[in-house]
């Protein structure tokens, strides 16, 4: 990696393709999140519920993030598994309003730890504490407590309180992500 | 929720593995205060959203404040229900909208309907037949040519003879104060006379459709021992059968216009099966006790019984398997996992565990800080396999299954018994054993004739002794056959003043005894009785009389003596029977 390369990235001339894994239960707010992410003339409109899962892409200042959307419903979450190889990020969003599922948030999020593809990679893991705006959301502070995410020695993390549908937070977790990304491949 | 993640950790740690590795804890709360039983419990989608909610009702702390609970996520709602549930279902009333289904409750003779949470209906059942001689004498009261004692002496008349039970008014009227029957009549006599009856179990069945979204009826049972199924539309009674006894629970299978089958589990201790187009029971199961809970499971139907065992039964009634449980069964229900088509039977038992079986096979044993009253599996929230358990204080329980989980056969441990062989306790013996065994060999003769010889004049002596004692009546317990007496003796108190009391019993079948006296040997230095002699009441056979006197120490020594009482017969000198009394020290200020 030269000079030439950064150089070129930090002027935007040439971004890095970053493959990303987004996951989470479902109706928590990762299509959303992703859309919201996106330029604001690509953005649709509905957001519906994601069969199996789909493949976005969208731009942060020096690099380009191509986001493996995945379903996050009970019948489709085996297939997350099988793109853990790929992924050189994870976002894992969660329904901060949604205190019942919360263990299952944290199962599903343990089952990918220690999965062989993921657990020897020191992979950056950016978590979204989603659904900030309503009532009964618990903040990010509690999410984590409730995760357990200080177990997590191995691999950079953080998580941030997000709003999806008005885009409150995300600029900030994709910052973080950059920083991270930038600081492995350097 | 602080104290529900501290709590959950707490559950955790006391699981076996076995139960932690396939259920995850959402929820464990021991304040939630929902009161309930299984058949008041379902979950449904009721605002359409796809986030499933749970509906109690409750019955209120002391089962006097009955309650419409709501569940959604964690959040509670509630509104007052005018009388004690008896039970709770969801149900699609039409097929043409984006559809919400509506709640039914039963409580006493009408069934409430509920539609986004608002009342929307209420059925009432069809009030029953009267007695027309009872209607009759009411008429009479009415233009005042009987007065209220011949009304009463009347209506008790037609309730001994006539076949059809009084109404409650008819029955309130048989009860008042003689006081309080003139107002009574007065105030009731314009009112016409009416029989209700209440609904005790409710249940769904499928109309022509057996898919999830399909519209749904109504099936009653009531007291009046009568099962009725209601059109889900128009709220009329489409089918009516009857049954020998009270039913309690209700399993229905198929839809109603196709085949159906209807399980009655009534107060009778028996099952009984009905099938479409039969107005009464085709078979009939006879249970050795009574059922605590009716699931069908695929085809099997099973019974829990309150002798702790569930039995698996056939349609046509023949039975399969019978399960011991180890404890008493407390609420029972049907876990549905349609992802892996498995159907089983959860079982709440009263020494805190909840156990999942699959035909006789044992799944899984939950355990849980409380005993559990009622659970229900389903899809609540956005998961598809939640179990809900209410606990014996009102505590809420929740869990979720893992999406990893299978229940395979062998679930449930072993029998402890069968791994660990029990050691048998035998002594050991040591030198002294043997060297004694070497003796007894060597001299075994000389041991054998000692010891014969001992034998002998201990025999004489406790002879001589027996014979001295009978002449002197001096043994407490008189066995002779004409006077059957038993007496002892109990010195209370610690002081100069010593309460004496004997307990004199007549041990005879059926023969009092007259005339008996008791008289107290003392040392009249050192002891003052008030009487020393006295008479004994009549002895009814049986009865235990105690006789007390007050003796007071004299000696200021803190001498003790003995005290001999004999009961005689008046007229004869010897003693019947005698008792001495060691008189203990006297600690008072006499001996000080």
């Amino acid at each position: 990696m030269g000079l030439l390369d950064r150089l070129s990235g930090l002027l935007g001339l040439k971004k890095k393709e970053v493959h990303v894994l987004c996951l989470g239960l479902d109706n928590s707010g990762k299509t959303t999140i992703i859309n919201k992410l996106k330029p604001s003339n690509a953005q649709s409109q509905d957001i519906v519920p994601t069969i199996g899962f789909s493949i976005e892409k969208f731009k942060s200042s020096s690099l380009s993030f191509t986001v493996f959307d995945m379903s996050g419903q009970e019948r489709y979450r085996n297939l997350w598994e099988h793109y853990y190889k790929e992924g050189q990020a994870i976002i894992f969003v969660i329904d901060s309003s949604d205190s019942l599922r919360m263990v299952v948030a944290k199962e599903e999020l343990n089952t990918l730890l220690n999965h062989p593809d993921i657990k020897h990679r020191r992979i950056p893991i950016l978590f979204f504490a989603n659904k900030m705006d309503l009532r009964n959301a618990v903040t990010s502070v509690k999410v984590s407590q409730l995760l357990c995410l200080e177990n997590i020695k191995d691999k950079p993390w953080h998580i941030c309180a997000s709003d999806a549908i008005k885009g409150e937070g995300l600029q900030e977790g994709v910052d973080w992500l950059q920083d991270q990304i930038q600081a492995v491949k350097t | 929720m602080a104290a529900t993640s501290s709590l959950q950790a707490d559950g955790d740690k006391g699981k076996s593995s076995e139960a932690s590795s396939k259920w995850l804890n959402a929820v464990s709360d021991p304040m939630t205060n929902i009161h309930t039983f299984p058949a008041c419990m379902a979950l449904a989608d009721l605002h359409g959203d796809g986030e499933y909610e749970l509906v109690v009702g409750d019955l209120g702390p002391d089962g006097r404040q009955p309650r419409l609970k709501v569940l959604k996520g964690t959040v509670l709602r509630e509104s007052p229900l005018p009388a004690l549930p008896a039970a709770a279902v969801t149900f699609l009333m039409e097929s043409h909208e984006p559809q919400t289904p509506a709640v039914a409750i039963a409580s006493g003779p009408c069934v409430y309907m509920y539609k986004n949470l608002k009342p929307y209906f209420k059925f009432s059942l069809p009030p029953l037949p009267v007695n027309p001689l009872e209607q009759d004498v009411w008429n009479q009261a009415k233009e005042d040519r009987i007065d209220p004692l011949t009304l009463k002496e009347m209506l008790e008349g037609i309730r001994e003879k006539a076949e059809v039970p009084l109404s409650v008014q008819s029955l309130r009227f048989l009860q008042v104060e003689l006081s309080e029957m003139e107002a009574f009549v007065n105030q009731h006599k314009s009112k016409s006379i009416r029989r209700q009856t209440v609904i005790t179990t409710m249940t769904t069945l499928k109309k022509n459709l057996a898919d999830e979204d399909a519209v749904s009826c109504l099936v009653l049972g009531t007291e009046s021992k009568e099962l009725l199924v209601l059109d889900p539309k128009a709220f009329t009674i489409l089918a009516k059968m009857s049954l020998p006894s009270v039913p309690v629970f209700l399993e229905v299978s198929g839809q109603f216009e196709v085949e159906f089958r209807l399980a009655a589990a009534c107060r009778n201790g028996s099952v009984y099966m009905l099938r479409r187009d039969s107005k009464r029971p085709k078979y009939c199961i006879e249970l050795s006790a009574q059922p605590v809970g009716l699931v069908l499971v695929h085809k099997v139907l099973v019974v829990g019984s309150n002798q702790d065992s569930l039995h698996g039964f056939t349609h046509k009634g023949k039975k399969l398997w019978t399960v011991q449980m180890p404890a008493a069964i407390l609420a029972m229900n049907l876990l549905e996992q349609h992802s892996r088509g498995l159907q089983a039977v959860m079982a709440g038992l009263a020494n805190r565990e909840v156990r999942i079986y699959q035909d006789k096979a044992l799944l899984n044993i939950i355990h849980t800080p409380e005993a559990v009253t009622s659970l229900c599996f389903g899809r609540f929230g956005r998961e598809d396999n939640t179990l809900i358990m209410t606990t014996q204080g009102g505590g809420l329980i929740m869990k979720i299954l893992k999406r990893t989980a299978v229940f395979g056969e062998g679930g449930g441990e072993a029998d402890p018994l069968l791994s660990q062989p029990v050691k048998l306790n035998v002594p050991r013996k040591t030198r002294i054993y043997v060297d004694q065994t070497l003796r007894e060999r060597e001299a075994g003769t000389a041991m054998h004739r000692t010891f014969q010889a001992d034998l002998y004049l201990l025999r004489l002596r406790a002879a001589r002794a027996y014979v001295q004692a009978l002449e002197s009546s001096l043994s407490p317990v008189s066995v002779t056959a004409q006077e059957p007496l038993k007496l002892h003796a109990v010195v209370q108190g610690l002081g100069p003043t010593f309460k004496l009391t004997l307990h004199l019993q007549n041990t005879s079948t059926a023969r009092p005894i007259l005339g008996l006296v008791v008289c107290f040997l003392y040392n009249e230095v050192l002891y003052a009785l008030p009487r020393a002699f006295f008479k004994v009441p009549l002895l009814v056979p049986g009865l235990n009389y105690p006789l007390e006197t007050f003796v007071k120490s004299l000696s200021d020594k803190g001498i003790s003596d003995i005290i001999k009482v004999l009961v005689l017969r008046e007229g004869q000198s010897t003693p019947l029977l005698s008792a001495h009394i060691n008189m203990p020290m006297s600690e008072g200020l006499a001996a000080a």
